[in-house]
C-alpha cells in the first residue's frame, strides 16, 4: 500500500474557523485536520482539485506532503477518517484524517463491488436490494483492499447475503458491521392496490389525535358525573319550581292583569 | 389517495420559519438513485402520490421506488371571503417540508437511464427545481 500511496499537498492553516474556512475554500482549497497517534490536530488545508480527485476515485491512505514547513507530520501517512459535504452532498468541504503507521491495525469503511448476474433476476418483477453497501473492518494499514467483492450469481428470490457471509479477502481481517446486516436480496415486487386501498380508507378517517380520545371521555365522565347529580337536581327543582312558579304565577298574573284593563 | 400521518399529537400547528437548507435526508441511502430537491416547499401529501404513481406507472414492476419524504405538517387554510379572526382554520391538507437537499424519492435494481426516465416523468409533477443524483462516495 505505502508504495503506490499518492501524496497529498498540504499547508498548514493559520486562521481557523468558517470565515477563513470559506475563504479558503474559495481560493480553491480544502480545508482539513490532522490527527491521532496522540499528538495535537493540525488544522491543514488541501489543494481541493487533488483531493477530491484522489477521494473520490476511492483512496484512502495517503502520504503527507508538507513542503516549507519543518512540522513533524512530514512524511506521515495519512487515512481519510470522514468527509464533510455540502448540502446538496456534491461537494466535499472538509475532510478527516488520522495518522497511521502501515503496520498499524485500523478501522475502515469497505466499498463492496456485486459480481455476477443473480438467477433470481429472471423472475418477472424480481429486483435486487443492497440495503448495505459498505462494510466496516478492522485490518492493517497495508492490507486495507479498496473494494471487497461480492458474488451474487447464486442468488434467488428471497434469498439473502448478509454481511457475515460475505468474504473478506484476508483471514486477519475482522468485521466490525453486524453479521445479520443485509448486503444483497431479491424481492419481487407486490402489487400496489391493496397499500391504495388501505390509503382511502385511512384518508376517510383523517389522523387520530393522541389522548384526545382519553381527554372526550374524561370530560364526559365529569359531566356524567355532574350530570346524575344535576338531573337529579334539575327534574327535582324544574318540576317542582317551574310548574308551580307557572301554574301559579301566570294564570294569577294573567288572570289578575287582564280584566283590569277591561274595567 | 394522499398521504397523511395515522396519528398526530396535536391536530393544527405554527407556520415556522422555511429558511434553511437540508442537513439529514439529503444523500441517496437506500437505492441506487435519488430525486433531490433544489428548493424548498411544502410537499402537499397528493403531489407525493402523483410522484409515485408517475414512477410506478412508467417502472411497472421493474426496480424498488422508495419515498424519502412524509406529509407530516397540517396546513390549515381560511376558507374565501372569510373575515380574519375567529381562531385557526381547519386542516386543508399535509405537507412534507422539502428543503433544497432533501431526497425525495429513490430508486433500487434499475438502470441509471431507467432511473433517469422515470425521474424525469416524477420531476414534472414536483412544484420544485429537482435533479437525478448517484450515491455519493464515502469513507
Amino acid at each position: 500500500m505505502h508504495e503506490k500511496a499518492p501524496v497529498l499537498k498540504a499547508d498548514l492553516r493559520s486562521r481557523l474557523g468558517t470565515r477563513y474556512a470559506r475563504r479558503d475554500r474559495a481560493q480553491g482549497l480544502l480545508p482539513g485536520v490532522i490527527y491521532g497517534h496522540g499528538q495535537e490536530p493540525v488544522a491543514v488545508s488541501f489543494q481541493a482539485e487533488q483531493a477530491v480527485r484522489l477521494i473520490e476515485s476511492g483512496e484512502k491512505v495517503f502520504r503527507l506532503d508538507m513542503p516549507g514547513s519543518a512540522h513533524a507530520d512530514e512524511g506521515q501517512m495519512i487515512l481519510v477518517k470522514d468527509i464533510q459535504f455540502d448540502y446538496l452532498g456534491d461537494t466535499i468541504v472538509h475532510a478527516d484524517f488520522a495518522r497511521v503507521d502501515l503496520n498499524e491495525r485500523v478501522r475502515s469503511r469497505v466499498h463492496l463491488d456485486f459480481h455476477g448476474e443473480a438467477k433470481g433476476l429472471k423472475t418477472a418483477g424480481a429486483v435486487m436490494l443492497h440495503p448495505t453497501t459498505e462494510l466496516d473492518i478492522e485490518c492493517r494499514v497495508v492490507d486495507l483492499p479498496d473494494a471487497v467483492v461480492v458474488e451474487v450469481a447464486e442468488l434467488d428470490v428471497d434469498g439473502v447475503i448478509t454481511a457475515a457471509d460475505v468474504k473478506l479477502p484476508l483471514a486477519d481481517m475482522r468485521l466490525l458491521t453486524d453479521g445479520h446486516a443485509v448486503v444483497a436480496q431479491i424481492v419481487v415486487q407486490k402489487e400496489e392496490v391493496a397499500a391504495e386501498a388501505t390509503a382511502v380508507s385511512a384518508e376517510a378517517a383523517g389522523p387520530e389525535v393522541i389522548g384526545e380520545k382519553e381527554r372526550a371521555e374524561k370530560a364526559a365522565a365529569k359531566e356524567g358525573g355532574a350530570k346524575p347529580a344535576g338531573g337529579a337536581a334539575k327534574p327535582a327543582a324544574g318540576g317542582a319550581a317551574k310548574p308551580a312558579a307557572g301554574g301559579a304565577a301566570k294564570p294569577a298574573a294573567g288572570g289578575a292583569a287582564k280584566p283590569a284593563p277591561k274595567k | 389517495m394522499a398521504l397523511m400521518p395515522k396519528r398526530v399529537k396535536f391536530r393544527k400547528e405554527f407556520r415556522r420559519v422555511r429558511d434553511r437548507r437540508a442537513t439529514k435526508g439529503n444523500y441517496v441511502a437506500y437505492g441506487d438513485f435519488g430525486l433531490q430537491s433544489l428548493e424548498r416547499v411544502w410537499l402537499p401529501g397528493r403531489v407525493i402520490e402523483a410522484g409515485r404513481v408517475a414512477a410506478q406507472h412508467f417502472l411497472k414492476r421493474e426496480g424498488k421506488l422508495i419515498i424519502r419524504v412524509f406529509p407530516d405538517k397540517p396546513i390549515s387554510k381560511k376558507p374565501l371571503e372569510t373575515r380574519m379572526g375567529t381562531g385557526k382554520a381547519e386542516v386543508e391538507y399535509w405537507a412534507a417540508r422539502v428543503k433544497p437537499g432533501t431526497m425525495l424519492f429513490e430508486i433500487a435494481g434499475v438502470s441509471e437511464a431507467v432511473a433517469k426516465a422515470a425521474f424525469v416523468r416524477v420531476a414534472m409533477k414536483m412544484p420544485v427545481k429537482c435533479r437525478l443524483v448517484g450515491r455519493r462516495v464515502s469513507v
